[in-house]
């Protein structure tokens, strides 16, 4: 009986660490599927913009003393500038380019960032110091029995379906949002109508980075580890996370990120931790070859 | 163009000049990346005794140069670094690598180039059989293993214990050793598990741990991971001790609150080091305001054998592999910082081990050591 019960405890536990890292994969994902929606490039340089997000709190919270919670707002918001930017700069120039021109830049400005944050904050690992984190942090915010959730799980499960919830709003209930559908379904058509395109695609790069950036900041703070390359692994998953939903669809990133999380977790707990990554991708792979649009995503039709 | 041209051939001569004067030992190891701070220890146990030897005078009149190589503990950039050594006619000796899997990697280059290399931080139990090129001035994981096991068992004595292991060749070997004594000792093993370096996320094997309720977790890596996992432990409430090997000793671990208590294996210990270590300690002080760790002494004394070897023999690979198999005894043995060291026949030593622990966030040697 007793161990029925730790075996339930056990499976509980894992859920809660899958459900949090499958929030942060979804965050991450949302920003994919976004961007290829509107402009269909894979923006492999999304995953840095998540690594400048923690890199750029944990600078203002330790060398420029800023309070915590304005150091998540100024780095969101910065990170949506970036994603203007990496947009005006690497994606806009190659509009009319073949699409691999642009896969190419986008692998290129992930590069550069990667190598530029190895410049400016060295490539050792990098962790709050415990004195300049809000104290409620680091204390468990409620335990049934085994199970423990700490206040940093809640924060990033809030965070996240908020920032969903948000994003379907502003998706489905505003003009901008109308604007970005339009595109997504054609792009000529919808500047005939009077859509400015280019500011709808500069808005997407906005929303999708600054979902980026939250999700940096956000696992900075639960694993307390910031690295140069921490942009890649988690970009790679979250990319996986994206075409397992169907890339293209925002509810299917969040359903593919959710998945994938919860594949991972129970991968390495119940059957090798050795193989984690490995099993998660093998799950990605699975859906794939079944549904080959992903679980949420349209069949595409080739148009004759 | 003449003026250019002349300028050109003078530079050559200059540097050719200057080169012939030096003789240059490679040291290679991460002094980037994850475990630069090991790197650290390494270059400045390196410069300080290149320094030492320049000041007395350089080997056989000859300045000893240190040309310091990066391959960020990664066995691709390793292989890289050994190519570019090896095919460097004028290198006779080559101190490296750090990394057990990077020793494993470059060890077949250095092999087929007939160049000897000493190792002064790689334990993987199969790098002196490998190659008859490669030493090392460290002991092996299977001793390592072997100790940390009856400490646990005597001194602590923990029943059941946890491994929690990185998929690389240091890691593998120690925990292997360690599971091999402990079961011999009565140390129920719970369980393994693995991570790999590229993540951050421990949680799931750390859940796994919590319900098999272990005396101690063991976590045979690098202390990159290792404070993390201890941090992500005390955040599922597991409560538990930890140990580790000299993979976790490095300053990173101090930093952590959570990591109070944490104990260690490390080859070299200042407070139990015997009286030749005493100028060395003070030296390197002086220089960097610390006490020098296992990295520091270990490359100190590993470049002190291979310039032992050059000034003996010269820059010959053949005859620097043959005078370092000559050291084989207690009494042909090179008196370091590091006590005494001389070669088996697979060139390696025999060395002791020491543990020390973690107290009020600084590393101490252990009141009780294994002796």
């Amino acid at each position: 009986m007793e161990s029925l019960l730790e075996q339930s405890s056990l499976i509980l536990q894992q859920l809660v660490n899958g459900i949090t890292l499958g929030g942060v994969y979804a965050l991450i994902a949302v920003g994919y599927t976004m961007v290829y929606g509107v402009i269909q490039l894979i923006n492999f340089a999304h995953g840095e913009i998540y690594m400048l997000g923690a890199f750029l709190t944990f600078t203002m919270v330790t060398t420029l003393h800023l309070p915590f919670f304005v150091a998540i707002l100024l780095t969101i918001m910065l990170c949506a500038c970036f994603g203007i930017i990496l947009d005006f700069v690497a994606y806009r120039p190659l509009r009319k380019a073949p699409r691999l021109a642009a896969l190419i830049t986008a692998i290129g400005m992930s590069l550069f960032l990667q190598n530029l944050a190895l410049l400016i904050w060295g490539s050792q690992i990098k962790s709050y110091p415990r004195e300049v984190l809000p104290a409620i942090f680091s204390k468990a915010a409620f335990s049934l029995g085994d199970v423990f959730i700490s206040w940093i799980q809640v924060f990033i499960l809030s965070v996240t379906v908020i920032a969903m919830f948000m994003l379907h709003i502003i998706i489905h209930k505003t003009k901008v949002g109308t604007a970005m559908r339009a595109v997504s379904q054609d792009k000529t058509t919808a500047a005939l109508m009077g859509i400015a395109v280019n500011r709808v695609i500069s808005f997407t790069f906005a929303i999708g980075s600054a979902m980026g950036a939250m999700a940096g900041i956000m696992v900075g703070l639960y694993y307390n580890a910031i690295f140069p390359h921490m942009g890649y692994m988690a970009g790679v998953k979250a990319f996986a996370a994206a075409v397992l939903g169907g890339i293209g669809s925002v509810p299917g990133a969040m359903l593919g990120g959710g998945v994938l999380g919860i594949a991972e977790v129970l991968g390495a707990g119940y059957l090798s931790s050795e193989y984690r990554d490995g099993i998660s991708y093998a799950v990605m792979i699975l859906v794939i070859l079944f549904k080959p649009a992903g679980l949420i995503g349209k069949p595409l039709t080739e148009k004759v | 163009m003449k003026r250019i041209f002349c300028l050109m051939l003078a530079l050559t001569m200059i540097a050719g000049i200057a080169w012939a004067e030096t003789i240059t030992i490679p040291v290679a190891s991460p002094y980037t990346g994850q475990l630069a701070s090991f790197g650290e220890g390494v270059k400045n146990g390196a410069l300080l005794k290149a320094e030492e030897i320049n000041a007395a005078g350089g080997i056989n009149g000859k300045q000893l140069e240190i040309s310091l190589e990066d391959e960020l503990c990664d066995p691709k950039e390793a292989a890289t670094v050994a190519t570019k050594i090896a095919n460097n006619p004028k290198i006779g000796i080559v101190v490296g690598h750090l990394c057990s899997s990077a020793t494993l990697a470059a060890l077949p280059i250095y092999r087929d180039a007939k160049l000897p290399a000493i190792t002064p931080a790689s334990t993987n139990v199969s790098i002196g059989k490998m190659s008859p090129y490669y030493f090392r001035d460290v002991y092996r994981d299977d001793f390592q293993g072997l100790f940390l096991a009856q400490y646990a068992h005597q001194i602590k004595g923990y029943k059941k214990v946890a491994v929690f292991y990185e998929v690389n060749d240091y890691s593998m070997g120690l925990m292997l050793a360690f599971m091999k004594e402990a079961k011999k000792l009565g140390i129920k093993i719970l369980g393994t598990e693995a991570y790999t370096s590229d993540t951050s996320d421990f949680k799931p094997q750390l859940t796994k741990f919590k319900m098999m309720k272990p005396d101690a977790i063991f976590i045979p890596g690098y202390a990159p991971q290792g404070t993390l996992i201890v941090s992500q432990a005390v955040g599922l409430g597991l409560k538990t001790e930890f140990f580790g090997a000299d993979g976790l000793d490095d300053d990173l671990m101090t930093k952590n609150p959570d990591a109070e208590g944490l104990f260690v294996t490390t080859p070299f210990l200042p407070d139990k080091a015997g009286p030749e270590a005493e100028s060395f300690i003070k030296a390197y002080n002086k220089k960097h305001g610390k006490d020098p760790n296992w990295f520091a002494a270990n490359t100190y004394d590993a470049v002190g054998i291979a310039a032992q070897a050059i000034e003996h023999v010269g820059l010959d690979r053949e005859k620097i592999r043959n005078y370092l198999a000559s050291i084989d005894s207690k009494e042909k043995a090179y008196v370091g910082v590091t006590g005494k060291t001389y070669f088996d026949e697979n060139g390696d030593c025999l060395k002791s081990a020491f543990i020390k622990v973690i107290k009020d966030g600084k590393w101490v040697g252990a009141e009780k050591q294994l002796r």
